[in-house]
């Protein structure tokens, strides 16, 4: 994961188990919180929820911010899809890699319960 | 907003009206417009509801101007991504929907998802789709062999001169850029348009000494991570 990598370049340490919503934390990532409740409500149903957060990163981190923030969770949002829909399994090394974060965040799961349909 | 990232939308949107490889630009927005209508289906609100969506029949609410598997296709894709398997792919392919044109459709309904999302985030309203270009699809397929995934792909030591600038250089091409490789246009247009300015080019994502956007490479990545865990994407 980028994210990983990117904390051990900056000597960083993040907490990943927020990434799967529990606990509710910013993980570590600065305005963590903010961005995590930003692509929640994008991907929700709640159009208030969703204006008083954009309403949040663009006080907060700014109008740039807010932009770059919607063009990553829509280009993943897009992107989930790519991999769902094409079956493309995860690389050999990158497997390898993450067994145990993936163990962690229960990540398998997705695939175990998506085959028991 | 950024240049790039305008430009690339205009791209990607005038691409959704184009003559594709496949489908002709009339059926790519009967597409893009029924990857849209989906969030209104009650079969689709009641499959995601279920235990298993696989228990569920009935027939989508579509707009009535594409075939059955193609409709339960973007439909799927749209509404209940996480769920896909193996099987259900099979399943729309033995029912008609050739693999090029499930990669195509897959690029199409992907499209929209990424511009109408992104559109939602900022606050602004979701664009009307454009008017059809005529033309003809170009018909050409790579020599795609099946592999890993459920779709046949490109391996790059397959790859003819037409896709010799089909995976950045200087490494073995992630799965991800091999996923609709069957249909080469889609993964230059997905991105040249969508993931290098959206997310970032590749030589980006790993530069981890520049920051090339207003959020930090880790919060690009935290909101990514987020993103597919709540779509339970595994990948």
């Amino acid at each position: 994961m980028l994210l990983r990598a990117s904390g051990r370049h900056s000597g960083e340490q993040y907490d990943f188990s927020t990434i799967n919503g529990v606990p509710a934390t910013d993980g570590g990532i600065p305005h963590g919180l903010l961005l995590r409740g930003f692509a929640e409500a994008v991907l929700g149903r709640d159009d208030a929820v969703l204006a008083r957060r954009r309403a949040d990163i663009a006080g907060r981190l700014g109008p740039a911010a807010l932009v770059d923030a919607a063009a990553v969770v829509g280009l993943f949002n897009a992107i989930d899809r790519v991999a769902d829909a094409t079956g493309i399994p995860l690389e050999p090394e990158k497997a390898a890699a993450s067994v145990e974060l993936r163990s962690a965040l229960g990540i398998g799961k997705f695939s175990a319960d998506a085959a028991a349909d | 907003m950024r240049a790039d990232l305008a430009a690339g939308h205009r791209r990607a949107w005038q691409r959704l009206a184009s003559p594709g490889t496949w489908w002709t630009g009339e059926e790519r927005l009967a597409i893009a417009a029924e990857a849209r209508h989906a969030a209104a289906c009650r079969l689709c609100r009641q499959r995601a509801a279920a235990l298993s969506p696989y228990t569920v029949g009935g027939d989508h609410d579509s707009l009535g101007t594409l075939a059955a598997p193609l409709v339960e296709l973007i439909h799927r894709l749209g509404t209940d991504p996480g769920r896909l398997t193996r099987r259900w792919y099979d399943s729309i392919v033995v029912a008609g929907v050739a693999p090029e044109k499930y990669v195509e459709t897959v690029a199409v309904v992907v499209t929209v998802v990424a511009v109408d999302s992104f559109a939602r985030g900022i606050g602004a309203a979701p664009w009307s789709l454009p008017e059809v270009l005529p033309g003809r699809p170009a018909q050409v397929r790579p020599a795609a062999q099946q592999g890993g995934a459920y779709v046949p792909w490109l391996e790059p030591e397959d790859a003819g001169p037409a896709e010799a600038d089909l995976y950045p250089p200087g490494r073995p091409p992630a799965h991800i850029y091999k996923a609709m490789s069957l249909v080469p246009a889609e993964v230059r247009g997905f991105f040249g348009d969508l993931v290098n300015t959206q997310y970032l080019p590749a030589a980006a994502m790993r530069d981890f000494d520049r920051e090339f956007r207003a959020i930090s490479h880790a919060q690009i990545e935290f909101l990514a991570a987020r993103v597919s865990a709540l779509n339970r994407c595994e990948y």
